[in-house]
């Protein structure tokens, strides 16, 4: 007899206008089994998932629930067949409670809002083990706390079949741990779990067995057991990929940007940056490490002169560039590119031409009232070509690009200019791997030049190998600058919950304070 | 397991391209003409003599048929001006639906000029101060709203809205005291009514046979270049569609955003004033009904035409042909009115908003075996 997959999907077709998003995909999943699905940006996970849950509809195939034949046609379908879907951005309302945003989403809690909806939910959560307050307002939740109150609404409302989609993209390794263990327990009841990462090291901890999708085509499912790093990527790219990150070491020169007792507050008024110190040389690369929104974009935004500071001082080769505008600071040779959670919010005009794109900063430069496109076609063409970004033509809005792409045009434009310092925050924020490393492998030729660049990143496994030390920010302090070399991920993970504070290391040097700085220098001038 | 299956489902489409699109548009407003055609019927209208009547603007045997194109310029160029202006400010995602004030602000104002000033000077440097005086007082109009946008980050709709009302009720206040001091008004009439211009406060016309044309529409034309050439060339384009793109990359940039919100604020509520001038020089006298609704239909070219410069003048020409069209041929028809016109023109909005969707998306039948 023919084993009982709790669902298995049959020759999905689905495309949008001529682009196949899925071609003729299989894919099932048992009970108390944990299926990742993996693949590259683009290669229609998401699409996939989605049509489980109920937003989107095959073209053709079919998706059998138990063994029976299902159609799903919209998100209430899903969830009344136990389908629950976590997504990668929360669908959450910020100032409801967390029992309120349960209670929402119940088709049998009435119009009323009950009082005992809080015992209720309260203990539900507590019978599947999760620890959560059903009294407290979304918007004073921490990231992994929304993501349990997520799960939570999941299963409460019955699913037997929970999908994630890339989990761990915001959380933190002792976070992460404590999902994967959420997720044994589930698995463990007899839910069936399907979890998308990008993640092979989270692939293999975690997954039963390891689906894999590329360009939209179904490629295999493999059992994790019998599998390894390295045939995953083969199954996802296509081709043979060389893991290993390079650590070039190069020259380093005399610090080129210099913070000191920098204090900065985020738009409520807090302190996001608290007496931060550090220097970056040229020819390094400087990480930084943190859970999201521990002052990060706050410094990048200052450095870049959008945002005042309260105290401190901002040296560039021994200039001060406090209260400079962005435009001044730019001409110094300091490049700023951000990456946001949405990847276009920042740096980007999304419906503009690459080409506008590219004049973004330099626009003004050229003589007379118009704008030299000339100049620019001619550099996006030069930068589409050097980073193989994969677009129409120059022509075409960023925004129709896919992620990878728009930050290459984004990286691509920061290096034209020709920085001696970049500032970069998430620059392979979603993407897959063959981007990731073409990112890289950009930021490591800048180092190579002697550029000095400050790296705010994500995955504490790539932060090892790529940069040079690594600063860990807590709560806007620095808890200390380490050789990434010398480090693990363990150590980083406890500094950024600020267990683990090493900024008193050596007694003879203060820490994020250079030997060879140049501030002293300019004030002996002074004097 | 039991399941409804709905018949159709919404998929999406490759990009149309601009020949597609157009004929898109087109097919919309035959469409929406069909719809007119039976609500024709219905009040016992015979629809082809009706709407042969309107597409030609009663022009064909007409006695004086420049005279219908000389009215049919006066409409159509305030409105294909507003419109412009307005698209300027859309560009930037700042919602300026104070078309209506800033117009009269600008008919304010060119008025004053011609009421204090009309008799000593000669007519052509006459039009040019009504001109400015119009688009300074539409300007300053609408800057205000810009400024405290910039300022405190007020909401631009909210406000450009309720000053149209304002400004209305302020021309409404001239239009009604009948005192010493108000000499807006004619002098010789007991009831309050607004005096005519002095003949050198007339707009110009450059007579072309027994056609005179309105320098207005020459204007208008070199305007409609230029600010094709602004938006879409010039650094000062570029800076509107990044700040309207998204400001925080027009910070990033090193853009002053506030500035650049500010000086096209001004142009764009500067344009609609000089609209208002150009308006009332056209017609020799004040009115409270002047603007004959450009700031609302304005909105509605606008976005007609994706704030395309080129569709805008065949979106105004095409609204302007409607409006004056049917208050040619309601003269033979007493059952329609110019509101007619109106009716009309909703009913195009909305089967061009529906043609838009379906040049992106199409209906595809849920098929049988996928349903079962």
């Amino acid at each position: 007899m023919e084993e009982r997959y709790a669902i298995e999907m049959r020759g999905i077709c689905k495309s949008f206008g001529s682009v196949a998003a899925n071609k003729n995909v299989n894919l099932n999943v048992k009970p108390g089994e944990i299926l990742a699905l993996l693949g590259e940006n683009g290669s229609g996970k998401t699409t996939l998932m989605n049509m489980l849950s109920g937003i989107y509809k095959p073209d053709s195939g079919s998706i059998l629930l138990n063994g029976q034949e299902v159609a799903i046609n919209s998100p209430e379908d899903a969830k009344r067949l136990g389908i629950g879907m976590v997504h990668q951005h929360f669908k959450l309302v910020d100032v409801f409670s967390a029992a309120d945003n349960i209670w929402l989403g119940d088709d049998k809690s009435g119009a009323v809002l009950k009082k005992d909806r809080y015992n209720t939910i309260g203990e539900m959560a507590k019978k599947f083990g999760f620890d959560i307050d059903p009294r407290k307002k979304v918007y004073n939740m921490a990231v992994s706390e929304k993501q349990t109150l997520e799960i939570v609404k999941v299963l409460y409302y019955g699913a037997k079949i929970i999908i994630l989609d890339e989990p761990t993209a915001v959380l933190t390794v002792q976070e992460t741990a404590k999902l994967f263990d959420v997720l044994r327990r589930m698995k463990g009841s007899g839910h069936a779990i399907i979890i998308i990462t990008h993640k092979l090291n989270e692939v293999l901890e975690i997954s039963d067995r390891v689906a894999i999708l590329r360009k939209g085509e179904y490629i295999c499912t493999v059992d994790t057991s019998s599998t390894g790093e390295q045939q995953l990527t083969e199954y996802m790219v296509g081709r043979k990929v060389e893991l290993n990150i390079d650590r070039p070491v190069v020259e380093k020169t005399r610090p080129l940007l210099e913070i000191r007792d920098l204090t900065i507050r985020n738009d409520e008024g807090a302190v996001a940056i608290d007496r931060v110190n550090f220097y970056i040389r040229g020819g390094e690369i400087l990480g930084v490490a943190g859970i999201a929104g521990c002052g990060q974009k706050e410094l990048c935004e200052a450095i870049a002169g959008l945002r005042p500071i309260e105290s401190g001082m901002m040296i560039h080769k021994g200039d001060n560039i406090v209260g400079l505008s962005p435009k001044s600071i730019l001409e110094k040779g300091i490049s700023m590119s951000f990456i946001p959670e949405d990847r276009l919010g920042m740096g980007l005009a999304p419906s503009m031409s690459v080409t506008d794109n590219m004049l973004l900063k330099k626009y003004d430069q050229s003589k007379g009232p118009f704008v030299d496109r000339k100049t620019g076609r001619a550099e996006a063409q030069q930068v589409i070509d050097e980073l193989e970004i994969v677009t129409p033509s120059t022509e075409t809005p960023v925004r129709r690009l896919s992620g990878g792409n728009v930050q290459k045009v984004l990286l691509g434009r920061e290096i034209k200019a020709g920085p001696n310092v970049i500032v970069t925050a998430y620059p392979v924020r979603g993407l897959d791997i063959n981007s990731s490393y073409a990112i890289y492998d950009i930021l490591n030729k800048q180092k190579k030049d002697g550029v000095g660049i400050l790296f705010v990143g994500e995955d504490l496994d790539v932060m090892i190998d790529l940069c040079d030390k690594i600063m860990v920010l807590c709560h806007g302090r620095v808890m200390g600058v380490v050789h990434a070399h010398k480090t693990s991920k363990e150590e980083l993970g406890l500094m950024m919950t600020g267990a683990l504070d090493l900024t008193n290391k050596y007694e003879d040097k203060p820490a994020g304070i250079a030997r060879d700085s140049r501030i002293e220098e300019s004030e002996e001038v002074e004097e | 397991m039991k399941n409804r299956q709905p018949l159709f489902h919404v998929v999406k489409r490759d990009h149309a391209g601009p020949g597609r699109q157009a004929a898109a548009y087109v097919a919309a407003v035959v469409l929406a003409l069909l719809v007119g055609a039976v609500l024709l019927m219905v009040q016992g209208v015979e629809p082809v003599t009706f709407y042969k009547q309107l597409l030609t603007m009663g022009i064909p045997g007409s006695r004086y048929p420049w005279r219908s194109v000389e009215n049919f310029i006066k409409l159509f160029v305030p409105l294909l001006i507003t419109s412009m202006a307005l698209a300027l400010a859309f560009k930037m995602r700042f919602w300026n639906i104070g078309g209506e004030g800033q117009f009269i602000m600008g008919a304010f104002w060119a008025g004053f000029a011609a009421m204090k000033l009309g008799g000593t000077l000669p007519q052509p440097l006459m039009v040019v101060v009504m001109a400015l005086c119009g688009a300074l007082g539409g300007g300053l109009y609408g800057v205000f709203v810009a400024a405290l946008k910039v300022k405190w980050g007020t909401n631009e709709t909210l406000l450009t809205l309720m000053l149209n009302y304002v400004a209305l009720y302020f021309l409404q206040y001239f239009a009604e005291t009948k005192t010493d001091w108000n000499f807006f008004l004619d002098p010789d009439s007991a009831r309050p009514k607004f005096a005519k211009f002095p003949a050198n406060a007339q707009m110009i016309t450059i007579p072309i046979g027994p056609f005179n044309l309105n320098l207005s529409l020459v204007i208008a034309a070199v305007l409609c270049v230029l600010l094709y050439i602004y938006l879409n060339y010039t650094k000062r384009g570029y800076e509107i569609a990044v700040v309207g793109d998204s400001p925080n990359t027009a910070r990033y940039a090193g853009m002053k955003v506030g500035k650049i919100v500010i000086r096209t604020i001004f142009l764009s509520a500067a344009l609609i004033g000089l609209a208002g001038a150009f308006q009332v020089s056209s017609a020799g006298i004040l009115s409270t009904s002047v603007t004959n609704d450009v700031g609302w239909t304005g909105v509605v070219v606008a976005w007609l035409a994706k704030l395309n410069m080129v569709g805008i003048v065949v979106a105004s020409l095409l609204i302007t042909v409607l409006q004056f069209g049917c208050q040619t041929a309601s003269t033979t028809y007493p059952s329609i009115d110019a509101n007619f016109a109106n009716l009309l023109q909703g009913v195009i909005l909305f089967i061009v908003l529906a043609a838009d969707f379906f040049t992106r998306f199409r209906l595809a039948r849920t098929r049988k075996e996928a349903a079962k």
